[in-house]
């Protein structure tokens, strides 16, 4: 004769198997139905992914209704930015070939929150041979002016080094480590150990007037 | 620093690198291995206890029990807050597939909280059945359930409980190792980072669980009796300290063999791996996790064993190594998830992490989740006692 305690018992662990059978059961219908046909996920999400209006349009987009913004980019050593990720998206701008929205154009204080977000030497992991670095307000006190300046003060937006060469251009003076001439400029690189420099000559670019580099 | 891309004699231009400033996995996924680990180590306590019969563990089991379930119906906490979203939860339980540790979790952890809350309701059978009899009205129901509606305290139904809870227990083990060997599985399983990648990283986080669960209820037993003005149980805490050693020698000797495998194979990353242990880690690895609180535990650790102490002074030199070792698990998982990160995917240098203050992952969040299982411990206390002031008659 079995107790009535050890019925209580088997009464409780019935009830857990019953529940958790009947979760297993519920679960079966709360799967979405294209779960799995391809993999350990929704088929259905790559559809639905696919429709997804595009809100990015590149650089390419915005060139031709700003031509005069597009001839000093295309210019500079920001040429490869993107124009969105300093302005906002192309679709918060533009629906069907026409302006719907201005796109935010930052001031002051913004434009050097903006610039320091790639270019602060606190982020660590960026090689100066790819994206140079300053720190501030270091930076500022280098070049002898208040610490309230924004970065826009000196360089071009669109093309960073714009005023700068055209200052040296103008008083003779070489402001820039780099050299006004670029044909004759070295890039120094460390290698892996740190010992030996490789000194560099860029190739590639043909020194004109346009080019502010 | 110049990464070792860059030597290759190709000018790389107008290319932002991939930004790696941000640590994604940050305090909250320290905090949750550091919670499971709690949740496993005292539930080693009590399965040595109540599977294995070591009967000088008797005076801390109970509590072992209470401690586990406090920190583990807090265990997703951390994961919810990192993760945003809590309504989203349940969708890990409709879709687990074996591709994805991560899915399991679901099912891990609901598990583990159903065998461990079975446990404690068998083995608090007897102290719910004397209470639910004073109690009344909707407090007295509230027993009936807490007992399985059975009042039944003869010797055989005693043994059946016992018989039970062995079984519980027995189960318990391998669904405990499995919740928190699974994090360092994980960890274990990213192949893109070379300090987690080893598949040595779930034995290490078992080992550290053990230590730091163990070390837990040491500290939590020896300031609650002090507290409320009871004895310590000097045999007690003797066999504490001797598993607790034991233990923390393997986790540390793990934690090294670590390092050294991977200095001594130099494989593909190992210039990073050593440029993150000797750079942004140099102080939390080697100073604070191995000099200050690894080696002096392990000196402390062997004075106690070696050099008979008088049972006051042993008490807090127990509880002095208990809470530094506490610490230690805390700046190891620290070390793995967070130190982990600090350096780029793309081998090119080292960031740094800035914890917040205010933030759903900051300090004042790791300080509240911290703090809940504590509070949790106090309500279960109202209910289920402690400690066994009565001969715990018939249960094992
Ligand atoms: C590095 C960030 C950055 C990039 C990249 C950038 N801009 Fe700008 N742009 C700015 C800032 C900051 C201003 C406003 C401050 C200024 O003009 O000095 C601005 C101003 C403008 C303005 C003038 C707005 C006004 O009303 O004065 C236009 C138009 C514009 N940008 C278009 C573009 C286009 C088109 C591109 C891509 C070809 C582009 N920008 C790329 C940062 C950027
Ligand atoms: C269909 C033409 C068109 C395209 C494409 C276009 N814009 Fe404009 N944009 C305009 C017009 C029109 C104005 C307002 C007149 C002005 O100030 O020059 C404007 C103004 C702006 C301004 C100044 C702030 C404002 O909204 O008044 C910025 C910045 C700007 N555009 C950025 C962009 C960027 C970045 C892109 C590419 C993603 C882009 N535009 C693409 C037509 C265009
Ligand atoms: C999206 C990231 C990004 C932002 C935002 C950005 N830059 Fe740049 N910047 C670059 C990159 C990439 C280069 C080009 C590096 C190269 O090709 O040598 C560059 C080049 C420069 C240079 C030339 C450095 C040299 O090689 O001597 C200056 C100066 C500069 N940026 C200033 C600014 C200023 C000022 C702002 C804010 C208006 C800004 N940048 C915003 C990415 C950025
Ligand atoms: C007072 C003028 C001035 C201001 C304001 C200023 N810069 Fe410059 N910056 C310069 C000059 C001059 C150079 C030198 C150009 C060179 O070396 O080619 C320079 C160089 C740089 C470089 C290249 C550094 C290198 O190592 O070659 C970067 C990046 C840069 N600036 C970013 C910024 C940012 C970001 C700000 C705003 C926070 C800013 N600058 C504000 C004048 C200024």
């Amino acid at each position: 004769m079995i107790s009535k305690h050890a019925l209580r018992i088997i009464i409780v662990f019935s009830s857990i198997a019953i529940m958790a059978g009947a979760g297993l059961v519920i679960k079966l219908f709360l799967i979405p139905d294209s779960f799995g046909v391809y993999g350990a996920y929704r088929a259905d999400a790559i559809e639905e992914e696919a429709n997804r209006a595009i809100r990015h349009g590149t650089n390419k987009s915005c060139l031709s209704c700003h031509p005069y913004e597009a001839s000093i980019h295309l210019k500079g050593l920001h040429k490869t930015i993107s124009c969105e990720f300093c302005h906002g998206t192309f679709a918060d701008h533009i629906d069907n070939g026409k302006k719907i929205a201005s796109l935010p154009v930052k001031k002051g204080d913004d434009i050097t929150t903006l610039c320091l977000r790639c270019h602060n030497t606190e982020i660590k992991a960026r090689s100066s041979v790819v994206i140079k670095t300053v720190a501030m307000p270091d930076h500022l006190r280098k070049q002898k002016v208040k610490e309230t300046h924004s970065c826009n003060q000196c360089h071009h937006v669109h093309a960073p080094l714009k005023h700068i060469r055209e200052a040296e251009r103008i008083s003779g003076l070489k402001i820039s480590g780099k050299g006004a001439n670029l044909t004759g400029a070295n890039y120094t690189l460390f290698s892996p150990d740190g010992n030996e420099n490789i000194i560099l000559t860029p190739p590639t670019i043909p020194y004109s007037k346009e080019v502010y580099k | 620093m110049q990464g070792f891309h860059e030597g290759a004699g190709m000018l790389i231009s107008n290319f932002v690198l991939p930004n790696d400033l941000h640590v994604h996995w940050s305090m909250m996924i320290v905090l949750y291995p550091y919670i499971t680990g709690l949740v496993d180590g005292a539930f080693i306590i009590a399965a040595l206890y109540y599977l294995f019969d070591v009967k000088s563990f008797k005076p801390v089991a109970r509590f072992s029990l209470l401690f586990a379930l406090a920190f583990l119906s807090c265990a997703t906490i951390p994961l919810l807050l990192h993760l945003g979203r809590p309504e989203r939860n349940f969708n890990m339980l409709l879709t687990p597939n074996p591709s994805s540790a991560m899915a399991g979790f679901g099912y891990i952890y609901a598990i583990s909280m159903g065998v461990l809350l079975l446990i404690v309701l068998f083995v608090y059978r007897p102290d719910l059945v004397r209470r639910g009899r004073d109690a009344k009205g909707l407090m007295s129901f509230f027993y009936r359930l807490l007992t399985f509606d059975s009042d039944d305290l003869s010797e055989s139904a005693l043994r059946l409980d016992g018989k039970i809870i062995r079984f519980l227990v027995g189960l318990g083990i391998p669904v405990a190792a499995v919740l928190h060997g699974y994090v360092g599985f994980i960890f274990g399983g990213v192949k893109a980072n070379p300090t987690w990648s080893t598949p040595l990283m779930p034995v290490i986080f078992l080992f550290s669980a053990c230590v730091s669960g163990i070390a837990a209820i040491v500290v939590a037993y020896i300031f609650i009796r002090k507290a409320t003005k009871q004895s310590v149980d000097h045999n007690c805490i003797t066999t504490c300290i001797k598993t607790l050693t034991g233990f923390f020698i393997l986790a540390f000797c793990f934690e090294m063999l670590e390092v050294f495998s991977h200095s001594y194979l130099r494989s593909g990353y190992h210039h990073m791996v050593e440029g993150l242990l000797n750079g942004p880690l140099q102080n939390s690895f080697w100073l604070w996790q191995v000099k200050i609180c690894s080696v002096i535990p392990l000196i402390l650790l062997g004075v106690m064993a070696f050099v008979p102490l008088k049972e006051k002074f042993y008490t807090t030199v127990a509880a002095l190594v208990s809470a530094i070792l506490l610490l230690q698990v805390f700046i190891m998982r620290w070390n793995v998830v967070i130190g982990g990160q600090l350096m780029s995917k793309s081998a090119r240098g080292y960031t740094t992490f800035h914890p917040e203050w205010f933030d759903k992952e900051g300090i004042i969040a790791v300080i509240g989740v911290m703090v809940i299982p504590f509070i949790i411990l106090f309500i279960l206390s109202r209910i289920f006692p402690f400690w066994n002031n009565r001969d715990e008659k018939g249960v094992i």
